[in-house]
This record gives C-alpha cells, structure tokens and sequence, in this order.
C-alpha cells in the first residue's frame, strides 16, 4: 500500500444548476466524529454538575477558563462576553479533529480503487480555508456595524498610497490562518504513515513522532483560536 | 524519475532550510531569557512555543505542498 492510497478519498459530486459541487465523505465522517465527541463531553461535564468539580468537569471547566483568559487577552471587557462560547467551541473542536487522524486509518479496496475512511477533519484544506474564511467574513462584519466610517478609514492609514499593502494583508489573513492549521495537521499524518513503512526501526521514531504530533495538534488549536480573536479585535478595536 | 518528484524533493529542502534558522532564532532568545530571568521560565515558555508556531507556518506549508508534489496531487 502506498502513500498515495492513503490520501484517496471517496467523493460525493451533485450537480446544483450545472455547477458541479463536490463532498468528501471521509472529512464528513470526521466531522461527525469529533461533534459528536464534543457533544459528548460537554453532556457528561455538566450531567452531574458539582460545586467542587472534580474528574471530567473539572477538565473542562479548565479548558473553559483558559479559552476565557485567551478572549479577555484581546477583548475589552463589555465584548469578550459575546465571544465566550464562540471560542470554547472552536477550541475544543480543533483539540479533538486534530488529533483524530493520529489513531488509525480504515482503507477499502475494490476494483483496485482504493478508499481511506478515516482522518482528521483538519487534515484536508477545504475545512480549515472555510473556517478561516467565516471568521474573517465575521470580523470584517463587526468591524462595519461598529463604524463603517472608521472601517473605510482603516484602509488609507497610515497614508493613502498604503491601500494596495491593506489589501494584500486582508487577503494574505485567512489564507495563511487556515493553511497553517492544515499543513501542520497534514504534515503529521503523512510522516506517521512514512514511518510505518520503515517496520521495526520505524517503531521507536514513530512513538517519539506520535507524541510530538499530539503536542502540535493542541499547539495549532490553540494558536488558530487565538489569531482568530486577534483579527475579530483588530478589527473592533477603538483605539486603532 | 519525472522533474515534480526533483521539485517537491527541492521545496522540502528549503522549506527545512528557513523553518530550521527561523526556529533556531526565536529558540535563542527563549533560552537568553531564561538565563537573564529564570523565573520567567513558565511564561516564556508558552510565548515561545505560540512563536515557533507562527514561525513554522510557511515552512509547513511548503513542505505540505512539497508532498503533494511528491505524491502528484497537485
């Protein structure tokens, strides 16, 4: 089995007014996956909800400090409140799809067409585009409701010649944003499956490997939520 | 042996090139800091990772779009 294999994903293609319009299955399979493992959690954190928190609810009230302190580190007071729970579940999501591929892979074959059932949802493009993408849509949306004069503004500032610079930054946000959660997820799961092929002196490199993609995946969760916040206030900030 | 096999190979490389003097520059001033301030170690320690992180982005990317390259995806 090759590498190329791996990546062979089966494919869903609608036609929508001629427009040929393409789903991969896999990737909604890992989307599933981990919602409904979000899901899950959070039920059994707040089932049995205690003022001494201890076991499952004392793990995620931690993560929901933490996702507190990161929207509080960038937002005023009075408008981090909105992003609270915005930022809980993008966190959480992330933490959980990133690591999904690094378990196991499920490959069929039939007719010498291969298919991989299994990886994380983060590990191909078009998820991590898209949600870059939405975010970015909504901050530039906040950041017209607050001011659109200000906003327009923004663009010509310091000086007016700097447009075309303002503009390139706009665009080059959330490309990088989301390619940067796929690339690192990507990357890991290709070297895992690299590694494997190496049979017994792969074993040891793959433990170590393993560990360290685990380590990149909570890293890059919470980097993408934080540059996530970053660019919602730079585009809400007062002062700017 | 096609030239997208030689240019993934090529990307790669110098993706590994930039990340590792990236990496290495942000590494040194974690570990001057640390040795200016050894009770910062805990703070910067998450700075410095966020900081690789962000240096890392556009190496990574080569290198995904370097095994892309390798594989023939793209």
């Amino acid at each position: 089995m090759n590498l190329r294999r791996m990546e062979n994903t089966p494919k869903l293609t609608f036609h929508l007014a001629g427009l040929p319009i393409t789903f991969d299955v896999t990737v909604m399979i890992g989307t599933t996956v981990t919602c409904v493992a979000v899901f899950l959690i959070a039920w059994l954190a707040t089932r049995r909800r205690a003022l001494v928190p201890s076991g499952i609810q004392n793990v995620v009230e931690m993560l929901v400090e933490f996702t507190r302190g990161l929207v509080r580190s960038n937002l005023d007071a009075k408008t981090s409140e909105k992003f609270y729970s915005f930022a809980f579940t993008l966190f959480f999501y992330l933490l959980i799809a990133n690591q999904l591929g690094l378990m196991f892979n499920i490959v069929t074959e039939s007719d010498h067409v291969s298919a991989a059932w299994w990886k994380s949802p983060t590990a191909d493009i078009n998820g991590p585009l898209a949600m870059a993408f939405v975010i970015t849509i909504v901050a530039h949306f906040l950041g017209i409701r607050k001011s659109p004069k200000k906003y327009g503004a923004h663009y010509f500032q310091p000086f007016w010649w700097m447009f075309p610079l303002h503009l390139i930054d706009e665009i080059a946000k959330p490309l990088t944003h989301g390619m940067r959660l796929w690339a690192n997820i990507f990357a890991g799961e290709v070297l895992v499956f690299v590694l494997l092929k190496a049979a017994w002196v792969g074993i040891p490199l793959n433990v170590i490997w393993i560990g360290y993609s685990v380590f990149v995946g909570i890293i890059q969760a919470y980097v993408f939520t934080i540059l996530a916040m970053v660019y919602m206030s730079q585009k809400l900030s007062t002062d700017h | 042996m096609d030239l997208g096999v030689i240019a993934g190979a090529i990307l790669m490389a110098c993706a590994a090139i930039g990340g590792g003097i990236g990496n290495g520059l942000v590494f040194v001033r974690y570990l001057e800091g640390i040795a200016r301030q050894p009770e910062l170690r805990g703070l910067l320690f998450g700075q410095t990772f966020i900081g690789i992180a962000l240096v890392e982005a556009l190496p990574i990317i080569a290198v995904a779009f370097g095994i892309m390259k390798l594989l023939g995806i793209l």
